[in-house]
């Protein structure tokens, strides 16, 4: 349970909120390499934390994330003509660069200079393993570029995707470190989808669905483990990290590549859920790489043309009660990903966390919360920066291992959980 | 075109329509100090205004009865209740536990925990100069018996975890 106002605080994001200023301490996930595939390429629409941009590659590939609207007459130069190194808008032909800089403005004598005086808000935008990443914070603060091992392992050890999911940020990443709900809502999936049947692992978690979960502060935020039985005398843990402010893993299963999740405002009521696959020490296989493609594991697939999942809220998620009452399903919403954001979604735009009910084994969830609040806070009065800015508190990993009864995962697993070059994840 | 329903009732307008009324009762939740360390920070959350949680800031035995031991919790006002009632009597425990101290009376509250079905929480407080081997060793003992265990830094924490449960 949260009271109102702090409810408010860690599920607003737009410019000037304290959870805002935290995430723009960050390098965010933004676009695929994908949506600006080419120099001069057609730019893109994006918001993210509630601030309408555009972005672009321009024809020398530098890439530009810039205010939408024209500074002229405020058009949106998401139908502007990506050319000769720059934007331009189509209504009066203002032209303006990778940086913001208005770099001609027709109307006007070159030699008066009124080009220079106008400038759009921009932000950094670099790629990194297939992703377009943003900073939006103060300049002075930017922090190290990007070191997840997801987007440093060669291009065919990793796939990424993106979707839409049409709620705040907050109740989709608390999905992600809610590990005890894998053994209901995700039941059915264990050993049927590609991505996940086959693995030891999985018989424990289906023998045991009452987890006891043990949560340890972290550098970059929590671990959370989650414990069932394993064979007499022995544990198999399941441990999920969480680096601030939104970044999940899942453990692995088998040597199934691992995956993780990373969960973007766009705006307070919708968010883009990033989904990742990787394999630390070897290539995807062709079969691995086309059940992602085709939605399987913690992928979706979509509206066609666009990044919006095929099952979504305007079709009811694609609800199948006979699927659902056969048991092929626990929910009767087919695929892992669809299955928690139709949840997650269900529960409003930004859910009321006034009236919850939370158990002591929501203990992660309550963490986290108290971590965000607690770093928003301290950002805010007294300019501290948040834990996971430094590579460290990038280099983690999720893990899965059986463990003597007398043994800590975060002690028996250390080596484990930290992301490390040509070494395999830790799985069961 | 006609929306879906799913399309229709996910709107925050229609988030205004949810029913207002109280959907719990309030619930008994017993916090336990495990050892002196902790029953310094039983002490200070207690003061805050909580929604009938009840505080105790140490047990004590009494076997000279019989095999069975007795054992009685402390309260901050000095008067002692029968760990039994109280277990019987909660929907949740919390222990708290100070990392390296003797936290083995733990045994006997999860004991009677499982007897009647309630869940335990543990909480792990370092103080700033505990070892590794300190907290570890806390670790091991509290890990057969509680359903969650969890290492927090200061007394924010514990206060914060007993606002979500409604403490």
């Amino acid at each position: 349970m949260l009271k109102k106002e702090q409810n408010e605080l860690v599920t607003q994001t737009g410019p000037g909120t304290p959870m805002g200023d935290l995430f723009r301490c960050y390098w965010l996930p933004i676009l695929l390499s994908e949506e600006l595939p080419e120099n001069d390429c057609p730019p893109v629409r994006v918001k993210v934390m509630s601030e309408r941009l555009v972005a672009f590659r321009d024809s020398e590939g530098k890439l530009g994330l810039i205010d939408e609207f024209c500074a002229h007459r405020g058009v949106s130069l998401w139908f502007g003509r990506n050319e000769e190194c720059g934007l331009r808008c189509p209504y009066h032909g203002w032209k303006f660069d990778t940086t913001g800089q208005c770099v001609e403005v027709p109307s006007e004598p070159v030699e008066s200079g009124y080009a220079k005086k106008i400038k759009l808000k921009s932000y950094p935008l670099i790629e990194k393993g297939g992703v377009l990443w943003t900073y939006m914070g103060p300049p002075e603060r930017q922090p190290v570029e990007p070191e997840w091992e997801f987007c440093t392992v060669p291009l065919n050890q990793s796939f990424t995707s993106k979707r839409l999911q049409e709620c705040n940020w907050l109740q989709a990443m608390e999905g992600g470190i809610d590990s005890s709900h894998v053994s209901f809502l995700h039941r059915g999936d264990l050993n049927n989808d590609p991505l996940f049947k086959g693995a030891a692992g999985n018989k424990y978690n289906l023998a045991d669905s009452k987890p006891v979960f043990e949560v340890v502060d972290a550098p970059g935020g929590l671990y959370i483990g989650a414990r069932r039985n394993a064979e007499e005398g022995s544990y198999y843990w399941r441990i999920t990290p969480w680096v601030m402010p939104c970044f999940t893993m899942v453990p692995p299963r088998g040597d199934h590549p691992i995956h993780g999740h990373f969960w973007v405002p766009i705006d307070d009521e919708t968010c883009t859920a990033w989904s990742f696959d990787y394999h630390p020490v070897r290539a995807l296989s062709d079969n691995e790489r086309n059940a992602m493609k085709d939605g399987k594991g913690i992928h979706v697939k979509y509206v066609p043309g666009t990044y919006r999942p095929l099952a979504n809220k305007d079709n009811d998620y694609l609800m199948d009660r006979a699927a659902q009452k056969a048991g092929k399903t626990f929910s009767g919403v087919e695929g892992i990903g669809m299955q928690d954001a139709s949840l997650q979604e269900s529960m409003g735009p930004i859910c009321d966390r006034t009236k919850e009910n939370l158990v002591g084994t929501d203990n992660g969830i309550i963490m986290a919360r108290h971590r965000l609040m607690r770093a928003a806070k301290a950002l805010r009065d007294k300019g501290e920066l948040p834990p996971g800015l430094t590579v460290d508190h990038m280099k983690v990993r999720s893990a899965a291992v059986i463990l003597p009864p007398d043994q800590h995962y975060k002690d028996a697993a250390k080596e484990a959980l930290i992301a490390k070059e040509g070494v395999r994840q830790a799985s069961v | 075109m006609l929306l879906s329903e799913s399309a229709r009732v996910t709107t925050a307008q229609e988030a205004k329509f949810r029913i207002q009324y109280p959907n719990s009762k309030p619930r008994a939740v017993k916090v336990i100090a495990l050892d002196t360390q902790s029953a310094k920070l039983v002490d200070e959350v207690s003061t805050l205004p909580w929604n009938g949680a009840a505080f105790f800031k140490s047990l004590s035995f009494d076997a000279a009865k019989g095999t069975n031991v007795k054992a009685w919790l402390n309260d901050l006002a000095g008067h002692t209740a029968d760990l039994a009632t109280e277990v019987a009597n909660a929907d949740c425990v919390v222990v708290i536990s100070g990392a390296g101290q003797d936290a083995h009376s733990v045994s006997l509250i999860a004991e009677l925990c499982t007897q009647h079905h309630k869940t335990l929480v543990a909480l792990v407080v370092p103080q700033d100069a505990a070892r590794d081997d300190e907290i570890d060793a806390s670790l091991r003992i509290l890990r057969p018996h509680a359903k969650m265990l969890v290492i927090a830094h200061g007394r924010d924490y514990i206060e914060a975890m007993l606002t979500a449960l409604r403490a």
